[in-house]
């Protein structure tokens, strides 16, 4: 070959491999220093595959253009050919989870549930969307030094470690972390003992109280499905508190109807507000917020009188005596313990963040208490399984830091992990305490609140780019490896600490450090390879089901039950967490902004939810700006007029009013912790959310709030189906409808294919979560398009998950939640109307979308009456780097062309083709849509419906499946099953409590 | 139709008369038409900037959303094609049936028609997703051995569009082979080539006037069905779907009928204005106004009958979705533009029972501005309240108009105006052979 041939396209390749690496070196690819041009240098290159790797390492825009080497391969990455990683990230909510990371060309590009050490059937909404945390554009990026004005000079990391170590070394140090658990925790511990500081673990959501109140410090571990009767005083368990992936699956276990003579498990819920675990109820108590343990005290003493058991204290608190504090009535709290009493096995969840009042340690006991009363105790309430508790600092030993800080007693203070500026109540004054703090570091993945008022910033790698570890429920040990190389020129909290150790810690970095403490664990090198396989080990099996707490009771009485919240008078704020923002983490994810709330189906921003009667009163209506004022401050946001809440109460959501963090949190939607009073629990220390009374006036301006839900009420059509679970056992007994014959009808797949795609959905099963919303955006590059353009009804997402507000016989409604996708008929009216043939049907019988195709009539949308179809309005985009989050099996759709649900075809296809290989058929099983695979609760199954023993074959039978508007003979092949709901309490009647305190509001 | 409603000019016309009066518009333009020249001018850069700018940027610059995926660009094209009825209505079907008051206005009707077409054909590329892919509707052979999906309404649309334009192209060109011949003998220069090379060599003479007679009377033949077929075929693009409001027999005849009253109201609007700007009194008279009034009337009433039918069926139906879909559209977000439909459509024309109005020109303008906003209005509640309440309520909601569709609508009438300006002033706005025959038959007949 002529020398200038050949010159020229090594010194592209050369070139553009440096300078993508934007790093200068120190992410640790292995770029050639200088751009070499000789045809031997540019052989070399090529072999050692330094180009493929250091474009995977740094992610260069223009990814495509680059070279993987098809001769000697970097090892793991395959062109075109997924990876899977097992690792954990620890800051997706309340719990770490293990996780398996699909690893593409040396990116992470979509996460699933390991669960061969948890027992989570799927991820959280906030796991999935870790990935956009992970490949967020508004990560810190590079080491700063602040400026002072709000901007950062960038330092390298030599001067970073040097102002850390030297920052250190002055003494007077605070460590001020998020929940740690396994060697994380021990390695800080370590670490501030041999540097003279001191680590402090909190949580904004901690579990202070329930600990306080249980008198054990073990957090436990509730059996669900071993209830048949679940009463809630107030926790949001299946979306945000203590272990969700764990307690959605046990709570779905509970309410399984198809299983052999399983009880379905009813569930009331205690509290002033159906969030997303109330709105799965069946019944609802509507008790004032923070009250809900006097509740739960008095139905203790009725089931302890009723079973003959002796309390071992409260019995002051009689139905009658809580009745006006709690505003629920007398004869409804004895009906409710004459209820659980009767049951075989009752079980009763404690109260969660938003019901935590200035009683909160009290409520926990009254709870404990009460399952003592009904024989849960050690039963169902264990305390081994439980989530392990990493945060061990509470709001009052907060109140005590920022009161350390404002004298100078801490010289520096370092935070990692948590966003205590923005998460705690603005009344605590850390803000302002800062200003006495020397040396303020933020160890920051964001430039969050807290980085903003930090001296310096230095940017921390994500879990999902660092080594680590975190306890799982249960005693199991999850081990997280890097599943790709670092993005941003940033390093590991834990690297950092080292290299700004003023003593040895006896390894060089985290990444030694962790695998000696894992080879203690695990062995030998064996050992830690399986580990690293498996994501972890499993608990060693418990020698007998030793119940430390014993039957007789709750742990020693750390707290007396006595509470101090009576009758109020004014309008109740209720702040609580969502699964979209958590405590505000999860606010610059685009993913969870535009996930809709599961109650109000509203997107990107903050809302207050009032009962029709205050918004009445108000003369407001959806949307009304509403200002809404209590002693520490104010905060206006528009109203969203809500059924499902007390008429002396209104509800809004933690998370927003962000003043940094990102494009998409900050100046977004206001926050309500600056409602909140630095009030504290004085038993357990926890922060007082519930039992603040607000004004709430209309300002008359009209504000902002997006909906995506069209209407709650589905006008009788049939779409959202429930059925008592008395009619659903017997027609389990009588008979059986063979939905499956009718989805088989000739056309429906072609004759000679083994395969007719399908799905069940169990509304029974489903929460309402949104977890598959965000799986399918995450699997199939599903852009976001922000605020303006959702309130025009132009959000992407393929899957809605509606709810539904059903009317109950006693004029009160039950939610039905019901996920809607595309429907894949056998005879479906998209496909004869495209004129172009872009949608049609396939041998397989999915209804499917060919882009290329596509000339944008629209006509398809029109004439589907589920309104699945999404039209690209505009060409989205997707901001470097999270490009690479991009699925590379799926298309990018340009504007113009209608895009929908495809059953995750690409999946289908992967699995069709490894079975032709090895000549055999999919397996069931083998291929999960990802809202399938992504489903905490396992209510949707996907399959063929051609095998009559697959899993989605035999579900398709039961006797609660129906089409939605099977009427129009389109055949759609979603079977979803009817939600089974129970019958409430005879002496309870809906809103009549609430009709009493509505009166005050004002 | 008797001969004392045919056509009797008030004045005593001659041939000559004839020949002068009609070409005289035929000269240079004077500031007033250029005015409006420019104007529409104006108005076709406004839509055709607002086309490219949602062709650069998406279709999302317009208001249509999910899930009222059709809004003013479908109504606009369904509100042309229906105005491009009553020219061959008027052309076609009248002269078959040898009603003779048609003579003095088929021409414009025709022309009319034509543009029309012209403006109706760009609507369904400019609501494409993808423009540029346009011909995928086409089916031609391509490499890929893909054709358009002939169960597609839309492409039944493409063939009955193209269909209808073509053969009121030819028809109107036919019409005007004589006509072309008298302006040819009048003009020098260029024009003379050009009108010469238009009028095929056309000398009169008796041979050329009996093939003349045949091929107009086989086109009027041919374009009949069309009148019938093509609005039929536009208003299955919303029967042959599933759309609770949509899916119903009722629309092919529900939309000619509303075809043919929209197109009678804009030959009104056109020929009002025109006949006072070329002092044509003496050729389009009140009669001829009467006439087109009852046919305003007929249809109008057809019209105002088809949705009172819709919403009877409805509750026949004792379907609660199409019932509840009804009941929104008269009730709902678009009350509004329900109730104006009905206002315009059905009891404003009412008053053509009075000969007062059915005389009175200006009346009649007014009038006809009215059944045009009315019909407009018509489709556009057809089209968008259905789709915003579909079957599942959860996926409901509401769609509003953009500046980019307004501003393609204000530029599709510019485009449909200033075609019709043009031919004002290069074609003779009226048949001057036909008028000249009717004129001959007087004069024979008087003698």
């Amino acid at each position: 070959m002529p020398e200038p041939t050949a010159n020229k396209p090594e010194q592209g390749i050369e070139d553009e491999a440096a300078a993508a690496c934007g790093c200068g070196g120190s992410c640790g690819s292995n770029v050639p220093e200088e751009a070499g041009t000789s045809r031997r240098e540019f052989l070399k290159v090529l072999g050692v595959g330094s180009a493929g790797a250091a474009t995977i390492a740094c992610g260069p825009p223009d990814f495509a253009d680059k070279l993987i080497p098809n001769l000697v391969q970097e090892e793991g990455i395959t062109p075109g050919v997924s990876e899977t990683y097992a690792t954990v990230i620890t800051d997706a909510g309340p719990e770490p989870l293990a996780v398996h990371a699909t690893v593409r060309d040396g990116r992470v590009i979509k996460l699933e549930i390991n669960d061969r050490l948890g027992s989570g059937n799927g991820l959280t909404a906030l796991a999935q969307s870790t990935l956009q945390d992970l490949y967020d554009p508004d990560r810190a990026q590079n080491p700063g030094r602040s400026n002072g004005d709000g901007t950062y000079a960038d330092i390298g990391w030599d001067e970073a470690d040097t102002a850390l170590s030297s920052a250190v070394q002055g003494g007077g140090t605070v460590i001020l972390t998020g929940a740690v658990t396994g060697t994380r925790a021990r390695f800080l511990s370590e670490w501030a003992a041999a540097n003279g500081a001191e680590h402090i673990a909190w949580e904004p959501f901690g579990s202070e109280a329930l600990k306080t109140g249980r008198g054990s410090d073990v957090l436990p571990h509730y059996s669900l499905a071993d209830a048949d009767q679940i009463v809630c005083f107030g926790a949001d368990f299946l979306g945000t508190w203590l272990s969700p992936t764990d307690l959605a699956a046990g709570f779905a276990a509970s309410r399984d109807i198809d299983g052999d003579g399983h009880p379905h498990a009813k569930l009331t819920f205690v509290g002033p507000r159906l969030g997303l675990t109330g709105s799965n109820a069946d019944e609802w108590i509507e008790a004032r917020a923070g009250t809900e343990g006097q509740v739960a005290m008095a139905v203790a003493n009725v089931v302890a009188a009723a079973r003959g058991v002796t309390l071992a204290e409260g019995s002051n608190h009689t139905p009658e005596s809580v009745s006006t504090a709690t505003g629920v009535s007398a004869e409804t709290i004895r009906a409710l313990g004459e209820e659980l009493a009767a049951a075989n096995a009752g079980l009763a969840i404690p109260p969660g963040i938003e019901s935590q009042g200035a009683d909160a340690a009290a409520a926990h006991r009254a709870v404990a208490l009460l399952n003592q009363a009904l024989g849960a105790t050690g039963v169902r309430v264990h305390d081994q399984g439980g989530p392990v508790d990493g945060a061990t600092a509470s709001f009052a030993d907060m109140q005590a830091l920022i009161a350390r800080m404002s004298s100078g007693q801490v010289r520096t203070l370092i935070t990692s992990g948590c966003n205590p500026a923005f998460t705690l109540p603005a009344s605590a004054g850390f803000a302002a305490a800062l200003g006495s703090v020397q040396n303020i570091i933020a160890i920051s993945s964001h430039m969050n609140e807290t980085a903003m008022a930090s001296s310096w910033i230095f940017p921390c790698s994500h879990d999902l780019e660092s080594w680590g570890d975190a306890e799982l429920p249960g005693g199991a040990m999850a081990l997280g490896q890097p599943a790709m190389a670092p993005i941003f020129n940033t390093m590991a909290l834990e690297d950092i600490l080292i290299a700004a150790s003023s003593q040895d810690l006896g390894a060089p970095d985290y990444a030694t450090y962790l695998k000696n403490a894992w080879l203690a664990r695990v062995g030998d090198e064996t050992g830690w390879l399986d580990a690293l396989r498996r994501g972890g080990a499993s608990a060693a099996p418990p020698a007998e089901d030793a119940t430390p707490v014993a039957d007789d009771g709750p742990g020693a009485a750390a707290v007396a039950v006595s509470f101090s919240q009576g009758a109020g008078s004014g309008t109740q704020l209720v702040a609580y967490p969502t699964v979209q923002y958590y405590d505000g983490r999860g606010a610059n994810r685009s993913w969870q902004q535009e996930m809709p709330d599961p109650i109000t189906k509203s997107v990107w921003t903050t809302w207050v939810e009032m009962h029709p009667d205050m918004a009445d009163q108000l003369g407001v209506r959806n949307g009304h700006m509403v200002r809404v004022e209590s002693g520490a401050g104010a905060i206006e946001a528009p109203a969203f007029v809500y059924e499902g809440i007390r008429a002396d109460t209104v509800a809004i959501p933690i998370g927003q009013g962000h003043t940094a963090y990102g494009r998409n949190a900050a100046g977004r939607g206001a926050n309500p912790l600056d409602l909140l009073a630095a009030n504290a629990d004085s038993a357990s220390g926890a922060l007082a959310f519930a039992g603040t009374d607000v004004t709430v006036t209309a300002t008359g301006a009209r504000g902002r709030l997006v909906l995506t839900q069209g209407s709650h009420d589905d006008l009788g059509r049939e779409i959202a189906e429930i059925m008592n679970v008395e009619d659903a056992l017997h027609e389990i007994e009588e008979h059986e409808v063979d939905l499956l014959s009718m989805v088989r009808a000739a056309h429906d797949a072609d004759p000679s294919s083994p395969y007719r795609w399908g799905m069940v959905i169990d509304l029974n099963s489903c929460t309402g979560c949104g977890a598959c919303v965000t799986a399918c955006y995450a699997e199939n590059n599903i852009p976001t398009v922000g605020e303006e353009l959702v309130m025009q009804r132009r959000e992407m997402s393929w899957m809605r998950v509606h709810s539904f507000h059903e009317r109950t016989d006693d004029g009160g409604f039950q939610t039905v939640h019901q996920p809607m996708l595309c429907q894949h008929c056998g005879d479906a009216p998209c496909e004869p109307v495209c004129p172009v043939y872009a949608t049609y049907h396939n041998g397989e019988g999915l209804n499917v979308q060919v882009y290329n195709r596509c000339v944008g009539t629209r006509y398809c949308s029109n004439n589907c009456p589920y309104k699945v179809r999404r039209f690209n309005w505009f060409t989205y985009e997707f901001p470097y780097p999270l490009n690479l989050q991009l699925n590379p099996d799926v298309t990018v759709r340009e504007k113009g062309v209608m895009d929908k649900c495809s059953f995750c075809v690409q999946r289908i296809n992967s699995a069709r083709l490894d079975a032709k290989g090895e000549g055999r058929l999919v397996e069931d099983g083998e291929v999960q849509s990802a809202c399938s695979q992504g489903c905490p609760t396992n209510a949707i199954t996907f399959g063929n419906l051609k095998d009559p023993n697959s899993a989605v074959s035999r579900k398709a039978k039961s006797a609660r499946g129906y089409h939605v508007l099977d009427e129009l003979g389109v055949r759609p092949a979603i079977t979803y099953l009817e939600d089974v709901t129970h019958a409430h309490m005879a002496a309870t009647g809906h809103g009549d409590d609430a009709a009493e305190g509505g009166e005050e509001a004002h | 139709m008797a001969t004392a409603e045919m056509d009797t000019p008030r004045r005593h016309l001659t041939l000559a008369d004839a020949n002068r009066d009609i070409t005289r518009p035929i000269a240079k333009p004077q500031g007033r038409y250029w005015i409006l020249l420019l104007t529409t001018m104006a108005g076709i850069g406004l839509g055709a900037g607002a086309w490219f700018y949602q062709i650069a940027v998406g279709l999302g610059v317009a208001g249509i959303t999910h899930p009222v995926m059709w809004g003013v660009y479908i109504t606009t094209f369904v509100f042309w094609v229906g105005i491009a009825h009553s020219g061959t209505l008027i052309s076609a079907i009248l002269y078959l049936f040898r009603s003779g008051w048609r003579t003095t206005i088929n021409r414009s009707a025709e022309a009319m028609t034509i543009f029309a077409v012209m403006t109706a054909g760009l609507f369904p590329l400019i609501h494409l997703g993808r423009v540029w892919y346009f011909y995928y509707l086409m089916p031609y052979p391509s490499q890929r051995q893909i054709w358009p999906d002939f169960r597609s309404p839309l492409v039944m649309d493409v063939f009955a569009v193209t269909t209808y334009l073509t053969i009121s192209a030819l028809f109107w060109y036919v019409g005007l082979i004589p006509d072309l011949a008298v302006l040819r003998d009048k003009v020098k220069g260029v024009r003379y080539k050009i009108y010469g090379a238009l009028s095929l060599g056309w000398q009169g003479t008796v041979r050329e006037w009996r093939h003349y007679r045949r091929l107009y009377l086989y086109m009027a033949g041919i374009a009949t069905p069309l009148v019938l077929s093509v609005h039929s075929v536009v208003s299955w693009d919303f029967a042959l779907s599933i759309v609770p409001g949509w899916h119903s027999t009722i629309f092919a005849p529900y939309f000619v009928a509303g075809a043919i009253y929209s197109g009678v109201a804009m030959v009104m609007t056109l020929m009002i204005p025109l006949r006072w700007a070329f002092r044509l009194e003496d050729y389009v008279t009140e009669d001829h106004f009467e006439n087109m009034s009852k046919l305003l009337l007929l249809t109008g009433t057809i019209v105002g009958f088809a949705y009172a039918t819709e919403f009877f069926i409805a509750w026949y139906s004792a379907d609660p979705i199409e019932i509840e879909s009804f009941k929104w559209r008269a009730t709902g977000a678009y009350a509004l533009p329900f109730w104006a439909m009905v206002f315009c459509n059905v009891v404003i024309p009412q008053t053509l029972w009075f000969r007062k109005i059915r005389r009175s020109v200006r009346a009649l303008f007014a009038l006809a501005i009215f059944v045009n906003i009315g019909m407009w209005y018509e489709r556009f509640v057809i089209f968008v309240t259905s789709l915003a309440h579909e079957y599942e309520p959860g996926g409901w909601g509401i769609y509003t108009p953009s500046w980019v569709e307004i501003a393609i609508l204000i530029g599709s009438f510019c485009w449909f105006f200033f075609w019709f300006l043009l031919f004002a002033k290069t074609l003779p706005v009226i048949s001057i052979a036909e008028v000249k025959e009717h004129l001959a038959h007087e004069q024979h007949g008087e003698s």
